[in-house]
This record gives structure tokens, C-alpha cells and sequence, in this order.
């Protein structure tokens, strides 16, 4: 995080993500809204990543989030929403991998591990290391169907296999409740015809410590980097005040989201807009041409400086500007377009000329 | 999706033959290896890249490549997001600090602070020192580091050794190591979903697993 002192001593930050600002909002200014809240953001963020590969500092996100409810359906509208976005903005092939934070830590809570065993747990995870997780396993005396159960919620790719996991006895009572909200969040995905498009990904573990519940990302395959993601956080909230609140929601990074349409053939299109300039001895006539072409929404400008045509000429080919046009004393004649691309000047009357932008713009 | 998986083969070096080896034992014959950066392979689905050992972790980060073979030290080098599939076992190395044999400093903890560190891994390096609460001015060289004593350019170094023959050639004595290496298929985190059928084959071939 950028962190830097006010005048006075006062310790500031840049912001590095928006849930924080989200949460500090909804406890301190919104303390009545009527539950459950729906907030939305596009907003910059900065964020200073030790490594060199990643040199930008500001990034733009757009997020949801749905505050005050943890049912199965909070979790489905947030996922819903997130693949409509994307598809929305054009995106193909989009896929959303969700694992589930607190399943995980149910399941190294009930096999009894120390912090430095979930670490290394998490680790083998993330890195898809099955070989590693199978022998450390056998190292730390795991029970059979525990071990079992790892492994198979590692093979897990669809959100429906996981139901063929169930561990009996009482210190998995946790653990199975996860699984049974997954089931039920399946449900919910397939009702929103979207169960197709979310995975099943055991080995998703970042910031367990923070998230309570489902933690997904998602991607398009023309991209090697997540798109953007979220989750599910019910503790996170209560650290800005009293209220105790569950929440989920979604983060996309926009930077992301133009590589990925690059990466898919998506063409930004040119700028359409038609900029000229406007040089005239006559003021009047000069002021009067130029509000009629940004009535009809050419970007003008009024040559305010007292050069000659020729360096006006000269200005609009350095500025980019599509024509330079020269006026007379009275608009009932011809004015000179000069068209800077092609180098080419013509008579013509003004509103004739209009009428040529009007067709354009 | 109908793309081809690429994987980064090092273009030169010591992980250069093993790493293709590797692949011919997983039925990946690499067909065109002295005359192309792209080459094709015996099995249709997979195209080889050859790329700098040392930009591989990067290419496969940003899934430039689907697949690469480099050193573990490069990907934590580069701070690579990658999954590091498969140990694959050649290449061992390791990166070690170093003094002139004449120098009086006999272990990192007597490393004065402000020396000056020769290195081709400066973010290791950086790291490794700052954790230990060294102050240290790290010079960035791209290889023979182990010159950079006798220049007076650095009182010590950090470079990586497989047997310490060059080091003793020119000199210098370890006083501490910083990690062990060995050369690791890694992959892209969404490649690995695009691709998992194909990986696991694959991975199972490299692993002498029977399909």
C-alpha cells in the first residue's frame, strides 16, 4: 500500500481495493438502510507489487457488492452477475473457478493441523502439487477418508461432483455443511443457466484468512491472468464498526478486461469525432461558424491567436485537427476548407459543408 | 478453442538438451530445434518455443506460453505467478553467497552493512539480505558475477554453483547458501484450466506413469 504523512503528522493511504472503502461506507454512513444492500463502483485503485514484472501502481476496478444476506442466492446473483458482465462487454469463452475458503479450513481444522502444516496444506494446493499433497499427508498421519477426501475434491472440476464427497463423524459436521451449500449453490447456478460456465477449483486458497465462504476468479483462455474475482467475506464488515454484516461481491480490473477483448480479436474502434479549426479576420462571422459546428457535435475551436493561415495551417496538422476552415466577412459566401489530411483546400458554402459533417459525424 | 499448447524450451544453456530429452520421453519430439524460435513438434497439439531460460518464468506468468521448462531459481527470481508442476531433477544447482578467499568475512551474519553484492539475481539477493536485516547495495550484472571482486566492483557476490569448480577457479569461498534448485516444468494458472486434459497426459508421460 502507498502509505505518506499529512502536514500535521496524520498517517494517509492510496487505496489498494475498494472493499474496505465499501465496508467503511455502509457502517458509518448507512447505518439504516433497509438490508439487503446492493452497491456498485468504478473506481482506481493503487497498489505497489514488489514484483518487477507488474510496474503499474493505479489500476481501474469495477465491483459489486450485496451486503446484509449469506444464503445460497446472494452467492448465485453475484456469480449470475459477474458472467452477464463479462458477456456483456463482449467476452467470449468466459469461465468463473470457484473454490470455497471455509470448506478448506474446516477440513485442516478436523485434521488437526497446526498454522505451519496449513500453510505448506495451502501451498501443495495452490501449486497443484498432488504428488507432494499425497506424501504429506501420509507424513501427517491423515485418516483415510480425509485423505481421500482432499484428493478428490482436488480432482473436483464440476460443482456437482462434489456432492459424491460426504465424511462421517461429527468433527466433519462443518466441513459437510460447506459442502451442502455448495450443492444448494449449485442449484442456484443451474437456475440461472449458468452451471455450466462456473468450475469447482479445491486448489483456490488466496487470502483464506479473509474470505468465509465461495472465492472464485475468472478467465477467458486467450488471457495467462485472472480477469477478476471475489467472494464471499461475512467477518470483514464488523471491523469498521458494530455491525456484524455478511457480504459477498466482485472485482474486475478493466486494464484486464481490454487485454482480454484485444486477445480475442476485438477492435477498439477510431475516434469518430471531427475536429476543426476556425480562422477568420472577421470575429464575428468566425464565433458564429464555430457554435454552429459544435451544434452539430464537430469539436471546433476558434483560431484565438493573430498568425497567419498558414501557420493556422501548420498548428492544425501538429494538433491532428481534421480541417481548418477560413471565413469571410459575411457567411452568405463560400468559406475555404482545408482538408489538413489530404492537403487540399475547396470553396464551399457553410451550411453546405454542415450538412457534408452532419453526414459524417 | 482449437490453439495449440506452447511450451518455452531454454534456447541455450545447461537446461537446453535435458529439457528436450524430457519432453522426447514424454513423446514430444521437438523437430526443428537449431533453425526456429517456433518449432513444431512430433505430437500436433504442442508447439515448442525456444526462449532465454531466464524469461521463460515471465513468458509463462503472462501465459505468453502455456508451458515452460526452467530453473526453480529463475521463477523465483522473476517472481513468476506459475505452478510448478513437476520437479523435473537436472539442472541441480545452487545460489550462494561468496567472498574472496583472502577476505576476513567468514559468514553472512559478519556481512558489514552497506557491502557491495555482485549478482544476477537481484531480487533473491535484495530479499535474502533484507530479511536477515542487511543493508546491503545490490549491483545488478548479467553473468560472471564472480568477476565483479577482482574488478572492485563488489566485495561479495550471490551466483548460482553446481559444484563450486568455478568459484575455486576464481577464488572465492561460500559462506552461504540461499537455495537449492533444479529445473521445474511450470505453467500458466489458465492455461492449466484450458488445457488440463492434455497437462495431465502430459504430466503422467514425464512422470513415467502408465496412461
Amino acid at each position: 500500500m502507498f502509505k505518506f504523512q499529512d502536514f500535521d503528522g496524520k498517517l494517509l493511504a492510496l487505496r489498494a481495493e475498494m472493499t474496505a472503502p465499501v465496508a467503511r461506507i455502509v457502517t458509518t454512513r448507512m447505518p439504516s438502510a433497509p438490508e439487503p444492500i446492493r452497491l456498485f463502483y468504478v473506481n482506481n485503485v493503487f497498489r505497489y507489487s514488489q514484483s518487477y514484472l507488474k510496474r503499474e501502481r493505479e489500476f481501474c476496478q469495477a465491483g459489486v457488492e450485496l451486503i446484509g444476506c449469506n444464503t445460497p442466492e446472494a452467492d448465485g446473483e453475484i456469480l449470475a452477475l459477474l458472467i452477464s458482465s463479462l458477456k456483456q462487454v463482449g467476452l467470449q469463452e468466459v469461465r468463473v473457478d470457484l473454490g470455497h475458503a471455509r470448506l478448506l479450513k474446516d477440513l485442516m481444522n478436523a485434521a488437526g493441523l497446526d498454522e505451519q502444516q496449513k500453510v505448506s496444506v495451502q501451498s501443495l494446493l495452490s501449486c497443484r502439487d498432488s504428488v507432494g499433497l499425497k506424501k504429506f499427508m501420509e507424513q501427517n498421519n491423515f485418516p483415510s477418508d480425509l485423505r481421500e477426501a482432499f484428493l478428490e475434491l482436488s480432482r473436483c472440476r464440476r460443482l456437482d461432483e462434489v456432492s459424491s464427497i460426504s465424511l462421517n463423524g461429527s468433527k466433519y459436521d462443518m466441513a459437510n455443511k460447506q459442502l451442502e451449500s455448495l450443492m444448494e449453490l449449485q442449484k442456484t447456478l443451474k437456475d440461472y443457466k449458468i452451471d455450466d460456465l462456473v468450475f469447482f477449483d479445491f486448489s483456490l486458497t488466496k487470502k483464506i484468512e479473509y474470505y468465509t465462504g465461495m472465492v472464485f476468479e475468472a478467465s477467458v483462455p486467450n488471457l495467462g491472468l485472472p480477469l477478476g474475482g471475489g467472494g464471499r467475506y461475512d467477518n470483514f464488515i464488523e471491523k469498521f464498526g458494530k455491525l456484524k454484516l455478511p457480504a459477498t461481491g466482485f472485482a474486475l480490473e478493466i486494464g484486464k478486461l481490454l487485454q482480454a477483448l484485444t486477445a480475442q480479436g476485438f477492435e477498439i474502434l477510431e475516434d469518430p469525432e471531427v475536429k476543426v479549426i476556425v480562422a477568420s479576420q472577421f470575429r464575428k462571422t468566425a464565433v458564429e461558424t464555430v457554435n454552429a459546428l459544435r451544434e452539430i457535435g464537430v469539436i471546433a475551436s476558434l483560431e484565438v491567436t493573430k498568425r497567419t493561415l498558414e501557420k493556422t495551417r501548420e498548428y492544425g496538422k501538429l494538433t491532428e485537427a481534421d480541417y481548418v476552415i477560413s471565413v469571410g466577412s459575411s457567411l452568405e459566401s463560400p468559406v475555404t476548407v482545408y482538408d489538413v489530411k489530404s492537403n487540399v483546400s475547396r470553396d464551399v458554402m457553410l451550411k453546405t459543408f454542415l450538412e457534408e459533417l452532419g453526414g459524417q459525424a | 478453442m482449437n490453439k495449440k499448447i506452447r511450451i518455452a524450451i531454454p534456447n541455450k544453456g545447461r537446461l537446453k538438451k535435458p529439457a528436450i530429452e524430457a519432453l522426447a520421453r514424454a513423446g514430444i519430439e521437438v523437430l526443428e530445434e537449431d533453425r526456429a524460435y517456433v518449432s513444431k513438434t512430433s505430437d500436433p497439439r504442442f508447439e515448442a518455443i525456444f526462449a532465454r531460460a531466464n524469461d521463460i518464468p515471465v513468458y509463462v506468468h503472462y501465459g505468453a506460453v502455456d508451458l515452460g521448462i526452467t530453473g526453480h531459481d529463475l521463477i523465483l527470481e522473476r517472481d513468476a505467478n506459475v505452478l510448478e508442476l513437476m520437479d523435473l531433477e537436472f539442472g541441480y544447482c545452487k545460489l550462494v553467497v561468496a567472498v574472496p578467499e583472502n577476505s576476513s568475512i567468514e559468514s553472512v551474519a559478519e556481512v558489514p552493512a552497506l557491502t557491495r553484492v555482485a549478482t544476477g539475481f537481484p531480487n533473491i539477493t535484495r530479499n535474502f539480505f533484507e530479511k536477515r536485516g542487511k543493508q546491503v547495495e545490490v549491483l545488478e550484472v548479467s553473468g560472471t558475477a564472480e568477476l565483479a571482486p577482482k574488478l572492485g566492483l563488489a566485495q561479495i557476490i550471490v551466483d548460482i554453483t553446481s559444484t563450486g569448480e568455478t568459484l575455486r577457479q576464481n577464488k572465492l569461498r561460500i559462506i552461504g547458501s540461499i537455495l537449492e534448485s533444479t529445473s521445474r516444468l511450470a505453467c500458466n494458472k489458465i492455461a492449466y484450466r484450458t488445457f488440463e486434459k492434455q497437462i495431465t497426459e502430459l504430466l503422467a508421460k514425464m512422470r513415467g506413469e502408465s496412461e
